[in-house]
């Protein structure tokens, strides 16, 4: 059985047309052989008896005529015809009349077959060696006068032979009928099983991922064709791939109105579409086929489409949080990890998928694990979200605000913990500038408070002491005593100028200027006296000339504060770079002020720009210049920074033969457009500083 | 390992193939005979007989069922080896009289004047079955034909008769168309049924002829073969003299005598002598002389014949 399983279908279904052919012809063969011998005997000894029968009717009147000549051509007639071997007639004395035989006659036939006078035939089967014969007696007779007697021999071994002939033929069209069914099971099975292939082709291609398959005929008509059809929105218009009948909501007047594919097509059994163009089993099967594929293509397509939505969502919300710089994970109420964003895999050195399934104790250290578990399980038995701050020493002090929120499912149980660990450490170091800059503002203001009140008894001073001397002998001790004094007094009521500026409570006068003449009359001013100190200047301003809105004096005041540390910074002497350029695009002018000096160390750079700060040495600077400049810029909505070293974008022209360090570039920012309230305020601001003069 | 179904179909299938077998053989009885064996056969001689001869006015079985008993009354009788002999016409029938093949000859009036005329002598005649030893001609036709009411409207048709040595079928009907001034050129065609009674009713019957002339008492003979509906008997001639029994020239006037007396001592009422005149068609035999035959002269002679 396992050998015919595998077999092909065309050679089983030969087999099978083979093996019943063959059962036929056996079982059949002898029967019907059996009875054609039966019959064709029978038919034989009829037809023996009919034409004994005849004959003896026929020889009633040459026997009374003693025709023997008539009665020779009638014997003679009888051999004639195929299978009468003989015939002869007798007197009713038993006497042979006439006969067919040559050569003598048969003396054994004489009394071979008897028959009665009453009877009208009597049939004798004679066997002369291997040939069988059936001798047929009838009596001739008149009324109730017997003239004789006709005898007729019929060869049984012919009728042996046509009934092995009429087997012959059986066997023959048994055979040939085997062969016909063999070819047309051939051609059959041929024609299945190409379409069975056919099937399995497409399966295997839906297999490989191929759903445009058709295993289904594509030519045929289909209802919109055969019925001329213009009705666009049914369903089944325009559509070759399905049947109508596989469609559900066809708009077809025919077609019932039932609920489900299943009881609509049992009433398309009658349709006029259905009966001409519906197939054969195989043709059904390859058409369903071709729905479902076609219907397994739409629901791929759905998955795919779906599947792509939720990996563009997926990834949408994965750029999300690797983008943010928060550190954001999810524990599970076992607290064991989720799911985390890359910033924080990063900060505990973890790839993504490593995060999955571990706990606190397995990332961080011992202590830090221990209090972020300690923190979820109260959460997580409080049900309250945490917010808070923390400090953790990480590459130095950095600061975090910790949020963490429970998350609950549908029926408001806690799932699990999102935790968002945000980076505040610039903000706390912009809050503690933003204190440093209240308690500056507040020294300056009390710093410009304490310079306007002095600044009069300094001109008191400063007025008396050159009246006096006046008054004495000029190098006298007293002259010298009140030079010392006018000395020191002007450089308290500098200071006291420095104060004032510093806090912005000095009169401002802002107008139309031109940026580069400003900077040319520092340059200027300070140029020979640098030369002294070995000390050169390159200007390299912007030929176009850019005019801003500002205080002439006190930007030039900030050029010479910016060229003179330039230069103290250069104590063997060395070279500045002043560049100036118009940004028209962004409305700015710009300066730039380099040197190749020792350049600023990284801690103290932060703190150039506070009023008092100096790394020169006592005596040597107050320690308000930068801040004083740094007031101005801001006063004229600059902006003013350092940076060191010099970077090697701005192509410093380092002196060729001598020793230079990293440099210093000082970076003032000037906008080119001022507001319309500008001039108001600055009024408003020199009235206020007049009535604080007041 | 074959399943239940299997072993069932298997075991049906030898149990035909069994059933089958004894049908293949051949055991029937045959008698054995050596066909090879073979003699010349010689006729044997027959014995000198006495030939009795029946004018063949119907088919040589008809004639033999009609007299085979009054010859085997005839032979038991008188001792003689008589034997009928069968001529196919009335003409060989008065050949073999004239050449002596014929002894005893039973023939109608017309031939026996015709027989006379050849020396044969009658000495018998027969009583009808109507009772009277004479016998008449009939002129016959379709039913159903419109045409033919009166002897009259013979004239133009088609005539089939027995034969032209025949009395009742011929001459007789002929003489009655004389009477009614219609000769035979008068006919359209007519033709003869070689002395057979029965094929004139059988053509008129088909429709090939349109009249018929036979001696009375054929239709009772074809009867049996018929509907006699279908033919009408449109005349019947007079009664001339019957069937006679002649002895030819030069046989023995003694036999004769003895034939005719047992001839004469057949009586109707005896059962057994009953069946013999019956089959033969005929209630009796009675003498005759030639003289009886005289108006059978006469008619002949009337219709151009004699």
């Amino acid at each position: 059985m396992r050998l015919f399983s595998k077999l092909k279908f065309r050679t089983k279904l030969n087999l099978g047309i083979s093996a019943i052919l063959i059962s036929m012809a056996v079982l059949l063969l002898p029967l019907v052989s059996n009875m054609t011998a039966k019959i064709l005997l029978e038919e034989s000894r009829k037809r023996g008896s009919a034409l004994v029968e005849s004959l003896s009717a026929r020889a009633v009147d040459p026997l009374l005529a003693r025709d023997f000549l008539r009665l020779k051509n009638m014997v003679v007639e009888q051999v004639a015809v195929g299978d009468v071997l003989y015939a002869f007639v007798q007197d009713n004395h038993g006497f042979v009349l006439a006969h067919t035989f040559e050569g003598g006659f048969p003396v054994d036939l004489m009394r071979a077959n008897e028959v009665p006078d009453f009877a009208s035939v009597h049939i004798q089967l004679l066997a002369d060696g291997p040939t069988r014969i059936y001798d047929f007696a009838s009596a001739v007779t008149v009324g109730d006068e017997r003239l004789g007697t006709v005898r007729l021999g019929l060869s049984k071994t012919r009728i042996n032979a046509s009934v092995n002939r009429q087997i012959t033929i059986m066997a023959g069209l048994f055979a040939g009928a085997l062969m016909l069914a063999t070819i047309m099971g051939s051609l059959f099975a041929s024609r299945v099983a190409a379409r069975l292939g056919l099937l399995r082709e497409h399966a295997e291609a839906m297999l490989m991922g191929n759903l445009d398959t058709q295993s289904g005929p594509a030519d045929g008509s289909h209802c919109w064709e055969m019925r001329n059809c213009d009705l666009s929105s049914c369903p089944a218009f325009g559509e070759r791939r399905r049947r109508c009948w596989y469609i559900a909501g066809t708009m077809c007047p025919d077609c019932k109105d039932e609920k489900g594919l299943t009881a609509s097509r049992e009433s398309c059994h009658l349709c006029k579409v259905y009966q001409q163009a519906a197939g054969d089993e195989l043709q059904d099967l390859a058409e369903t086929f071709d729905v479902m594929a076609l219907s397994l293509k739409t629901h791929i397509d759905e998955l795919r489409g779906a599947d792509r939505n939720l990996r563009e969502q997926q990834r949408l919300m994965r750029t999300i949080l690797d983008v943010t710089p928060d550190r954001v994970s999810l524990v599970d109420t076992r607290l064991r990890y989720q799911g985390a964003n890359r910033t924080f895999a990063e900060s505990v050195g973890l790839k993504l998928h490593q995060i999955v399934g571990k706990t606190d104790f397995d990332i961080f250290d011992e202590q830090t694990a221990e209090a972020r578990h300690m923190a979820a399980r109260e959460i997580l038995q409080s049900g309250e979200r945490l917010d808070t701050q923390m400090v953790v020493e990480e590459a130095g002090e950095r600061w975090f605000h910790v949020v963490c929120i429970p998350v609950h499912d549908e029926d408001g149980r806690i799932t699990g913990l999102l935790r968002t660990d945000r980076d505040i450490t610039d903000i706390k170091g912009y809050e503690k500038q933003l204190i440093q800059a209240q308690k500056m503002e507040s020294l300056g203001l009390m710093a410009g408070g304490v310079a306007h009140e002095i600044n009069t008894p300094l001109g008191i001073i400063l007025g008396y002491a050159q009246l006096l001397q006046e008054d004495v002998a000029p190098g006298s001790q007293i002259h010298q005593d009140l030079g010392v004094i006018e000395k020191q007094a002007k450089v308290c009521k500098k200071i006291v100028a420095d104060l004032l500026g510093f806090s912005r409570q000095t009169h401002s006068s802002k107008r139309e200027m031109c940026f580069n003449n400003s900077v040319m009359e520092a340059v200027t001013l300070v140029r020979h006296t640098f030369e002294l100190d070995h000390v050169d200047i390159i200007a390299q301003l912007d030929d176009r000339f850019p005019i801003i809105y500002g205080d002439p004096e006190k930007l030039k005041q900030v050029w010479i504060n910016l060229l003179t540390n330039s230069r103290d910074a250069m104590p063997g002497g060395g070279v500045i770079v002043i560049r100036t350029r118009l940004d028209t695009p962004r409305g700015i002018v710009s300066l730039w002020v380099a040197d190749c000096g020792e350049g600023i160390g990284e801690d103290v750079i932060k703190k150039i720009f506070d009023p008092f700060y100096s790394t020169k040495p006592v005596g040597r600077g107050t320690g308000l210049g930068l801040s004083v400049s740094f007031g101005i810029i801001e006063d004229h909505d600059g902006d003013i920074h350092a940076q060191s070293p010099v970077p090697e974008a701005f192509v410093f022209p380092y002196p060729e033969g001598r020793q230079h360090g990293p440099g210093t570039l000082f970076e003032v920012n000037l906008p080119l457009d001022h507001g319309e309230d500008e001039p108001a305020r600055a009024e408003r601001r020199d009235a206020d500083h007049a009535g604080q003069d007041i | 390992m074959m399943t239940r179904a299997a072993k069932c179909l298997a075991t049906l299938f030898l149990a035909a193939v069994m059933l089958m077998l004894p049908g293949c053989g051949d055991s029937e009885p045959a008698l054995e005979v050596d066909l090879t064996r073979r003699e010349r056969l010689v006729a044997p001689e027959r014995q000198k007989t006495i030939t009795y001869a029946y004018l063949p006015q119907y088919s040589r079985t008809v004639s033999f069922q009609r007299h085979r008993a009054l010859l085997e009354y005839l032979r038991v009788t008188t001792g003689l080896p008589l034997h009928q002999v069968f001529p196919d016409t009335f003409d060989e029938h008065i050949k073999m009289v004239q050449r002596g093949e014929i002894d005893i000859s039973f023939s109608n009036p017309f031939v026996y004047i015709q027989l006379a005329e050849l020396g044969s002598t009658a000495f018998a005649k027969i009583v009808e079955p109507t009772g009277t030893p004479d016998f008449s001609g009939q002129i016959i036709c379709r039913s159903d034909n419109p045409t033919i009411r009166t002897i009259e409207d013979c004239r133009g048709k088609r005539l089939i008769a027995v034969d032209p040595g025949s009395a009742g079928g011929f001459l007789f009907p002929l003489g009655l168309f004389y009477d009614h001034g219609i000769r035979l050129d008068d006919f359209a065609e007519v033709e003869f049924a070689q002395g057979k009674q029965e094929k004139v009713v059988l053509a008129v019957l088909a429709g090939a002829y349109d009249i018929g002339t036979i001696r009375k008492g054929t239709l009772d003979v074809v009867a049996g073969i018929i509907d006699l509906s279908d033919i009408r008997v449109l005349a019947e001639t007079r009664n001339y003299p019957g069937w006679v029994y002649s002895a030819r020239q030069g046989f023995d006037p003694a036999d004769v005598g003895v034939i005719a007396e047992a001839m004469f001592s057949l009586d109707q009422a005896n059962p057994e002598h009953s069946g013999i005149l019956g089959a033969a068609g005929m209630s009796g035999i009675i003498p005759a002389h030639d003289a009886d035959y005289d108006p059978i002269r006469e008619l002949a002679v009337k219709v151009g014949i004699r």
